[in-house]
């Protein structure tokens, strides 16, 4: 079986640059393979594969040949990556993997990863994330002309091996499209985040006299904390034309919360960064593919995420477990092809407005997890 | 909303949602409250003030009340509570509020029925020749929660008895029953009514607070800890402060009570305390424990509460919910639901296609804070001392526990809750029925607001 489900990961790759293509040149092309048919025979693979998952199916009673429609594949909540196994993969193959952010008091989601998965991984990821972050990429900027810089403000792969995101914005670091990179965050001892400022500073400092547009990406509580130290030091730096920012993940306590606009008002007045050149990305440990909220240097139509067309998310009422119409708002639950490894379905604690291209995100992370001494509000 | 009620605009909370508060009001108001207190209420007997509050609760429950016409036809949309859920809680509520018990209140809190009137002595007092007389604030402020209605309803009561002018705060969105409640007293009685006033003003005008604080002698306090340390923190030392933070409450079975003649019963009324105010009092169960030992066992409860639950739902359906409270049941069933999967330590009920209800069944007995709502934990314990060890995280804040017990173990078990701490002993089914009487928090209600003049004879 598991050989199985290696060449589904052919059957996706072709999958993937097939819709890469088509989305370049024409959209409406529908695939050979549709998205339909490959989570099918996903699901099929996975329920025999993936003990935990095949566990729940069965107490929903649903087996493979119960499930005609892709919308209808059961999906795991993310709370459940907490305390069991989605994997596919056996204990000798597992080679690593990721887990949710959070302190040192709670308990993380877990995912886990082979070589193979992690290929799996990045061709979801590159594609989609050029897209929108680099659509005009300069693979050989012209001569005398200075090359993309690229700045992420989370630690390094080295300082948090365990993070998705941090193992993205690694991969996508070394893709030979920055002629500087640079990881100026850290770890602290809760496993709090945290900027090394002067290092910042000056490295900005440095494109900025090379006239190197930067691609700067971390976290809204990242870029929060920056604009904090800024402020403090009463500096506001201009970005090279051209540069751009991804921000992600919420603020989970790290740091005061913003509106989205305010966050990115802030970087508009202290980086010189413009709203159209600042992309919203939402993913999560548990997803192999993420979303974005448009194209960095056009200006943004709606604002939301979309994921890529291996990927396909549902907004669901929280009542009845059924897709909300249009505008109305619900649970996240994706059908990831990425997650080829783990489990394809997977329902999120995040609540989000059905749009007609997308979703927009109206709360993170409610507070399901069960705790014994937190007293919840009366 | 407001204005499709129709009543007269005696109080601010009968104003549109647009009105303007400002300071300069609420200390307008307060005024206006003293001024009448004076005149009306501060010489008004007990036996008076009695009548009319329970006039005022008896126009509730007669057959085709306007009030509670009106609450059933704004509550459920104003409140998320099902018509018949906010009936049945209203009903209960208005129906406690009778002269005996009025006046049993009095005797109990304050040791005599005329304490409030004048001087009078009880036999311990008699004994050592003297005699006492209890007085209210004269102004009275209330903050108070907007989670179930009675409280506030309750808060009203008591400073109608100890003849306070009297400003409540009510919850957003939630000054309903309460403005209903104040404009029945003055159906009964217009100047006692008009030494009330009610106002509802979004959190966080801290202007509009210390307004309210200022000229009131004590101030009262419902609602998360939070809020009430939001309002104790403007509260000046001099002042009397009463505050009520969250509290939490559970059930316990003994073992000798679970046969299977006595399960049908046991059940309608543990459902009964899950449905009412659809769990979201502090007096509402988060966790049922069943002792083991029995002939039944904990997950055969469980499986009949949810039956029962289910049945419930036909005739008392719970309210609808906002997606961010139906989505924490839904999230939360999805991490029992996998749990159950895999082990037998854990099973699930739930309603099909709705988050009208939700059973939990765990062996593990630690406690669990339900998202409430009708999701309900039923847990198994080897004994009350096992029991009160899993609850030990919300020990100090366990308000009521209903206990199933009879015979000798009653009051063992009864001796052990209180040595635990916890403030109130029911009967399974009567969690959010207290008497009107009952000690809040294990205080007396009250008594928290009177001081006492001693008049000792030559």
């Amino acid at each position: 079986m598991l050989s199985e489900l290696s060449s589904f990961t052919r059957r996706l790759a072709r999958f993937i640059t097939n819709s890469g293509e088509a989305a370049r040149t024409e959209p409406q092309v529908a695939p050979a393979e549709t998205f339909a048919v490959l989570a099918l025979d996903l699901f099929r693979l996975q329920y025999s594969l993936n003990v935990p998952y095949q566990a729940l199916c069965r107490a929903r009673g649903v087996r493979p040949d119960t499930i005609h429609d892709w919308r209808d594949i059961p999906a795991a909540s993310t709370s459940a990556f907490k305390e069991f196994e989605f994997s596919c993969l056996p204990k000798d193959e597992q080679t690593g993997g990721f887990e949710s952010s959070g302190t040192t008091r709670t308990v993380r989601s877990q995912t886990f990863h082979s070589a193979e998965s992690l290929r799996v991984y990045e061709a979801s990821l590159l594609p989609w994330f050029r897209r929108h972050l680099l659509p005009e990429i300069p693979r050989n900027p012209p001569a005398g002309q200075p090359g993309l810089a690229f700045l992420s403000l989370t630690p390094s792969r080295a300082d948090a091996p365990r993070s998705s995101l941090v193992h993205m914005l690694d991969v996508v670091s070394r893709q030979g499209w920055f002629a500087d990179a640079l990881f100026a965050g850290q770890t602290d001892e809760d496993r709090g985040w945290i900027l090394e400022l002067d290092r910042i500073h000056a490295w900005l400092h440095g494109v900025i006299q090379k006239r190197s547009p930067v691609l700067l990406a971390g976290t809204a509580f990242n870029f929060v904390h920056l604009l904090d130290a800024l402020q403090v030091r009463n500096l506001k730096l201009r970005l090279p034309a051209g540069s751009r920012i991804m921000e992600t993940g919420g603020y989970k306590g790290r740091s005061r919360e913003l509106t989205r606009e305010a966050l990115h008002a802030g970087l508009a007045r202290r980086l010189s960064v413009p709203p159209e050149y600042i992309v919203t990305e939402y993913g999560m440990t548990e997803l192999g593919s993420q979303a974005y909220d448009h194209v960095a240097g056009e200006s943004p139509v709606d604002r939301a995420l979309r994921f890529p067309p291996w990927a396909r998310a549902l907004v669901v009422s929280p009542e009845t477990g059924t897709e909300v119409p249009e505008g109305q708002a619900g649970l996240v639950r994706i059908l990831d092809l990425a997650n080829a490894f783990s489990v394809l379905a997977v329902e999120t604690e995040d609540l989000a407005l059905r749009r007609e291209h997308g979703l927009e995100l109206v709360g993170r992370h409610l507070e399901s997890e069960p705790r014994g001494c937190s007293l919840m509000a009366v | 909303m407001k204005s499709l009620l129709n009543l007269p605009q005696c109080y601010l909370a009968d104003l549109p949602e647009e009105a303007e508060h400002t300071p300069a009001l609420v200390t307008e108001a307060w005024l206006a409250v003293q001024r009448n207190r004076e005149r009306h209420l501060a010489p008004m007997g007990t036996d008076v003030v009695i009548r009319v509050v329970a006039g005022a609760a008896q126009l509730w429950l007669e057959a085709d009340s306007p009030f509670m016409r009106a609450a059933l036809e704004f509550g459920p949309q104003e409140l998320g509570f099902s018509r018949q859920t906010l009936e049945a809680g209203l009903r209960e509520l208005f129906g406690s509020l009778t002269a005996p018990q009025l006046e049993a209140w009095i005797e109990q809190d304050l040791g005599h029925p005329r304490r409030l009137d004048e001087f009078c002595a009880s036999a311990v007092e008699r004994g050592s020749r003297r005699r006492s007389r209890a007085v209210g604030p004269r102004t009275l402020a209330h903050v108070t929660a907007g989670n179930i209605p009675a409280s506030a309803v309750l808060s009203l009561t008591a400073g109608l008895l100890v003849r306070s002018a009297q400003f409540v705060k009510c919850a957003t969105a939630r000054s309903l029953i309460p403005r209903l409640y104040a404009h029945s007293i003055r159906e009964v009685s217009t100047p006692l009514a008009s030494c009330l006033e009610l106002a509802e003003w979004p959190g966080k005008r801290e202007d509009l607070l210390l307004a309210l604080i200022d000229p009131a002698e004590c101030v009262t306090a419902t609602g998360t800890d939070a809020a009430v340390a939001a309002v104790r923190q403007h509260v000046p030392v001099n002042k009397r402060f009463v505050g009520h933070g969250h509290k939490v409450s559970l059930a316990y079975v003994a073992k000798e009570d679970l046969t299977a003649g006595s399960l049908p019963q046991l059940i309608e009324a543990l459902a009964g305390d899950v449905c009412a105010w659809d769990q979201l009092g502090c007096l509402s169960p988060h966790v049922i424990y069943v002792e083991a030992g029995g002939a039944i066992g904990a997950e055969r409860v469980a499986a009949g509460l949810a039956e029962a639950l289910a049945r419930m739902e036909e005739t008392y359906p719970r309210g609808p919910l906002p997606e961010k409270q139906a989505a924490n049941i839904r999230s939360r069933r999805s991490l029992y639901e996998i749990r159950a999967a895999h082990s037998e330590e854990t099973r699930l009920w739930q309603s099909p296609a709705s988050t009208a209800w939700t059973v939990v069944y765990e062996s593990n007995p630690r406690f669990q804070t339900s998202c409430l709502n009708r999701f309900i934990y039923v847990k198994d314990v080897a004994d009350l001392e096992a029991a009160l060890q899993g609850a030990d995280d919300v020990r100090g804040r366990v308000s009521t526990v209903a206990l199933a017990a009879s015979g000798a173990r009653a009051p063992e078990l009864a001796r052990g809750l209180a040595d635990w701490g916890v403030h109130r002993i029911c009967p399974v089914g009567a969690m959010q029925k207290p008497p009107v009487l009952w000690r809040h928090d294990g205080r007396p209600a009250l008594g928290e607001l009177v001081r006492w003049t001693d008049l000792e004879e030559p």
